[in-house]
């Protein structure tokens, strides 16, 4: 019985992990600006990795396997979101059509208001 | 009652404390916009420079009705390129998946890899070699001659690339061009904690090589990857300052001439059947399985070196 609880537990989240991360790559190729995919592949990142590595955490139960997969998190956690931030620094300091991408209808911004 | 001492500032507590809250001030802007600014200008001024050059277009002397029948040419060779592309797509990857069904089962006992050779390393090479890992004792002593040479090409690479991009001295920037000095504080912050740790793993890897997966080239890389972070964290001299020109050359010359050496003896003394002096110790244990200890070390400090340089000499032309 309480294989079939932790069965149910693994697939949930591994499940989800994988849905997050096809999402991901949905919204990657159906964007069109720049920071906009990014904002997309962020998620495969950081939220699709770590469901799919809590699930295996949870598949290979306390041992120091575990504990390594627990520390692999961590350093995507760490390393992720650092590289996207440079790379979105980089969009924002090369793009030439920099402003025209970032408007919307709801917010004009600051740089509405000025032109 | 504790007492500051007099010489705080220059102990040990203090150092790494400073070195782990960040020794130097944050920069007063953040350096993207003006960096915009500067692209902004510099695009203006092309404007500029390019409105005297402007010539007022000539009259098109083709007719309306040639150019339209050469627009059609182009728009059925362009038709005809995207469906012959997909055609050939779609060849090739039948081609390789009807391939694939001639290949034996994934594990199957009667595929021709699996022959009297790999049962002879696995059944031998613990106590041959005196190493958990098969794969490095298999590497470094069975296959000694071809790893010494991929780490000869690593050297050679190193050089071919310095032969093209290494610039002059006088020429030579501190820090890459276009780049800040210090770079980002994010990315700073971050640097700061998993630099250590990343040298910390490496290093886990090499002295493991011969007891878990990894070994020299593997350890090698992710020491390399460390410098790597922690010059695009801190800038160049800060790498400098641990790993300049002088302590590249020692390391990386150094590495491969005491390999050679070691390999040399290695060949000696299995050509001739000679017993070697180094005991191979007890299976298991950190320090044992011979040579192939020192040798992983030797391994690991050239792929790192390598590593490294590569990333510097692209970025600024020298180390």
């Amino acid at each position: 019985m309480s294989g079939w609880v932790l069965f149910g537990v693994v697939a949930i989240l591994i499940v989800c992990g994988l849905a997050v991360t096809a999402i991901a790559a949905f919204g990657l190729f159906k964007f069109r600006f720049a920071l906009n995919r990014m904002h997309a592949a962020a998620m495969a990142d950081t939220l699709g990795i770590m469901l799919i590595l809590c699930g295996l955490i949870v598949a290979t139960g306390l041992h120091f396997a575990s504990l390594k997969l627990a520390l692999i998190i961590v350093l995507l956690w760490c390393a992720g979101p650092v590289s996207s931030h440079l790379l979105a620094g980089f969009e924002v300091a090369t793009s030439s059509k920099f402003k025209e991408n970032c408007e919307s209808d709801t917010d004009p911004g600051k740089d509405g208001k000025e032109e | 009652m504790s007492r500051i001492r007099s010489n705080y500032e220059k102990s040990f507590r203090a150092r790494f404390l400073r070195y782990i809250m960040g020794e130097d001030e944050l920069p007063e802007k953040d350096y993207m916009p003006d960096f915009r600014k500067q692209i902004d200008i510099e695009k203006e001024e092309d404007e500029k420079a390019t409105e005297h050059y402007l010539v007022p277009p000539l009259e098109d002397p083709m007719s309306d009705a040639k150019r339209y029948a050469e627009m059609s040419g182009l728009r059925w060779f362009r038709r005809l390129y995207s469906v012959m592309a997909v055609l050939l797509c779609i060849a090739i990857s039948a081609l390789l998946i009807y391939n694939v069904t001639f290949m034996p089962r994934f594990g199957a006992d009667d595929s021709p890899m699996n022959n009297e050779v790999t049962e002879r390393y696995l059944e031998k090479a613990g106590e041959e070699t005196g190493t958990v890992n098969v794969v490095t004792g298999l590497i470094l002593q069975y296959r000694g001659f071809d790893t010494f040479g991929e780490t000869h090409v690593l050297f050679i690479a190193t050089i071919a690339v310095m032969i093209l991009l290494k610039m002059k001295k006088k020429d030579k920037p501190e820090e890459a061009v276009g780049e800040p000095v210090g770079g980002d504080v994010i990315l700073r912050t971050i640097a700061r904690v998993l630099v250590p740790l990343i040298f910390l793993f490496g290093f886990y890897v090499l002295v493991n090589g011969h007891l878990s997966p990894g070994g020299g080239f593997s350890g090698g890389a992710v020491i390399g990857a460390g410098l790597i972070l922690h010059s695009a964290a801190f800038g160049f001299s800060a790498t400098a300052r641990f790993f300049d020109e002088k302590i590249y050359d020692i390391i990386k010359v150094g590495s491969l001439v005491l390999y050679s050496m070691l390999i040399i003896y290695y060949l000696f003394t299995g050509a001739n059947d000679i017993d070697s002096i180094v005991p191979l110790g007890k299976l298991g244990n950190i320090i044992s399985s011979g040579l192939i200890l020192p040798i992983n070390i030797l391994v690991g400090a050239e792929v790192a070196c390598t590593m490294y340089a590569f990333y510097s000499l692209f970025r600024k032309g020298g180390i």
